[in-house]
């Protein structure tokens, strides 16, 4: 990754996904965070069936069993998306910026530049920690910027943090 | 307590600093050119405690005389009224005396508050533009309120209120001095703080935009239109009904009040608007009729330009252009509150020639009237059945610019160093028709998008814009 021009003005039949076929060498995240969207959509799926019981309990209404039907439809879409979304993430580390792609259905490729980067998160949530994984966020002083890598091993997302944080460069403009 | 701003003394120490001098009216002494970067602690003029309690103090006011007169009697009312003045010229006297700021090194300092002590520090680096405000009441007094933009939350404000008017706009003379990494900037604005009025400009103003537009222009819209039809309907109630409450009418008169107020408030905003150039290359902008500003904006703070096409002004063939300087959406006032003043305008209205020769003062090398810009493809139009005949976007030599807007039509120019980051999101329909939609992510405003362009195009300009943005940067 070290040519001059690494993006040709007019790719050759660019993919929605790979914008830069085999430019761009891109990694993807760790499967685990399939399990993590999954177990997140089966919690809030129990969490909601729980109301609908009570609600079916208390006023042994019809609108209750419908109430469950409805969430299990939905829920079960939801986890089709957010496990094809959990799978479409990727990432590639260029020479001077970061490249994050994910989405199935609207499908987004984000390019910051590592002179703009203000800061670096690493946020871990509880079930993220369960799972043994980790979020890095990169922010620029956009707010619209959105790189945003979920679904790191730890070890993965603490050398990319360092690694961005010892690339970034002062870009001198006060922001 | 009213002191006059004094004129001032040109060899004031200015590398010592003097921590409790009991001088009411200090001004910072002006240093010889490329003299130390450190300014010595000043105090805020007295009448800045008062000043920015008034709107408390009003209330408190209001508070007592609504039960006081009933139940002190006239007698006792003024004496409460007269002990609360005398406890807030005393609480004044004895914040004024923890009031003050300082530059040391690259920092300014202010110092605040009574029981919660506030030392506030600005890095100089970090400041975005500098405005000189003058409120109604200040302005009454002669004072003026230093506003530092600095990019960032919006807590990262910094108002320094307040100062005599000449005392501030020689303060930020000496501040965009010290921020301009050029030292051959600081004897240029150094003489300016000779000038006891320096309200006068020391370079001729390249354009005014005349009264009458902007009154005009506020007056062509929407809400402004749409008053008489209120007013007809209030009368019409008035006539028709007969049991027609006076709460109803009170509150019909203050809707009418509610949308013409927002068009009377941009009036008095932009009222003598003018736009000037500095030595050094900063854009000068001051209006106001009741609240004056003036704003000093250096070009490399600009973020982006919008220029827009009102539909109710095209008969005119005005527009308006706006800029976008990071962190000047949280500009707050002294007393806390936001500021619903617009500070965002280049010019309130204008006409397409005059926008074409002043917009280059903010964005070098960029004419708005000949851009070379390209239409989506006509495949575009399932997605967007009208609009696709206005969008466009191209890179131009000096940035990315998008139009978008059926009714009211935007031009966004996001210069090439301004760039944060570069976004190609493609939604479901979009990737049907092969189309996919561009976004310029900048500090401080809305990203620049370029809607409904083909695949190939989105990703090529994708990379194309982060490798001009790098070149760009690495130019400045």
């Amino acid at each position: 990754m070290t040519e001059p021009h690494p993006v040709p003005y007019a790719a050759p039949a660019p993919g929605p996904l790979d914008p830069w076929p085999g430019e761009v060498t891109w990694r993807p995240v760790s499967p685990r965070l399939v399990w993590l969207e999954l177990t997140r959509v089966v919690i809030n799926t129990a969490v909601l069936l729980a109301a609908c019981a009570v609600v079916g309990v208390l006023w042994s209404t019809r609108w209750a069993v419908i109430g469950a039907v409805v969430v299990v439809v939905l829920d079960v879409t939801r986890a089709v998306v957010a496990v094809r979304a959990a799978r479409s993430y990727g990432y590639a580390e260029r020479e001077r910026d970061l490249l994050v792609r994910h989405g199935r259905m609207v499908r987004h490729l984000s390019i910051v530049p590592y002179a703009r980067m203000q800061f670096v998160d690493v946020v871990a949530g509880p079930l993220e920690r369960a799972f043994g994984l980790a979020t890095v966020q990169l922010h620029t002083a956009a707010a619209a910027s959105d790189a945003t890598v979920p679904g790191l091993e730890p070890a993965e997302a603490a050398r990319l943090r360092d690694r961005l944080a010892a690339l970034g460069e002062d870009a001198g403009e006060g922001l | 307590m009213t002191s006059p701003a004094h004129p001032p003394e040109p060899a004031t120490g200015a590398a010592t600093p003097v921590p409790r001098t009991p001088d009411p009216a200090p001004v910072p002494g002006a240093p010889p050119a490329g003299g130390p970067l450190m300014i010595a602690r000043q105090r805020l003029h007295p009448l800045s405690p008062v000043l920015k309690s008034v709107r408390t103090l009003i209330i408190v006011i209001a508070a007592v005389s609504w039960r006081g007169l009933q139940n002190l009697g006239t007698k006792n009312y003024a004496l409460a009224v007269l002990g609360l003045l005398v406890l807030v010229l005393l609480y004044s006297a004895v914040a004024w005396r923890f009031t003050g700021y300082e530059v040391i090194g690259r920092e300014l300092r202010i110092h605040e508050g009574v029981l919660f002590r506030r030392t506030r520090a600005v890095p100089l680096e970090r400041l975005q533009s500098i405005e000189v405000v003058q409120p109604v009441l200040a302005r009454l007094a002669g004072l003026a309120e230093l506003r530092l933009d600095v990019a960032g939350a919006a807590k990262s404000e910094a108002p320094l209120a307040f100062l005599p008017l000449a005392e501030a706009t020689a303060l930020r003379g000496r501040l965009l001095a010290l921020t301009a990494r050029t030292p051959a900037a600081v004897p240029a604005s150094a003489e300016t703080a000779g000038e006891p009025a320096a309200e006068q400009p020391d370079e001729p103003d390249l354009h005014r935009v005349d009264d009458n537009d902007v009154v005009v222009s506020q007056f062509l819209t929407p809400p402004v239109m749409f008053t008489p039809l209120a007013v007809l309907y209030i009368v019409g109630q008035l006539m028709l009904n007969s049991d027609f409450g006076i709460f109803a009418i009170a509150s019909m008169a203050t809707a009418v009040a509610g949308t013409i107020g927002a068009p009377v408030m941009r009036i008095l905003n932009f009222w003598n608007f003018r736009l000037g150039r500095t030595d050094d290359g900063r854009l000068r902008i001051r209006h106001g009729l009741l609240e004056t500003r003036s704003q000093l904006v250096a070009p490399q703070r600009i973020q982006s330009l919008t220029v827009t096409w009102p539909l109710l002004w095209r008969g005119k063939g005005w527009l308006r252009v706006t800029l976008a300087v990071a962190g000047q959406n949280s500009a707050v006032n002294a007393d806390g509150q936001r500021s619903r003043a617009e500070t965002d305008r280049l010019l309130p209205v204008a006409t397409l020639e005059t926008a074409r020769a002043l917009v280059p003062l903010a964005v070098p090398g960029i004419d708005i009237g000949a851009l070379p810009l390209s239409p989506v493809p006509a495949r575009a139009a399932w997605l967007a059945p009208l609009r696709h005949r206005v969008l466009a976007a191209g890179l131009t030599d000096a940035g990315f610019a998008a139009v978008d807007g059926l009714t009211t039509r935007q031009l966004t120019v996001v210069p090439y160093a301004r760039i944060q980051s570069v976004r190609v999101v493609q939604g479901p329909w979009q990737r049907r028709l092969d189309l996919a939609t561009v976004y310029v992510d900048v500090a401080g405003a809305t990203p620049a998008a370029a809607v409904h362009r083909t695949i190939a195009e989105a990703f090529g300009w994708a990379g194309e814009l982060t490798e001009r943005a790098r070149a760009a940067r690495q130019e400045v």
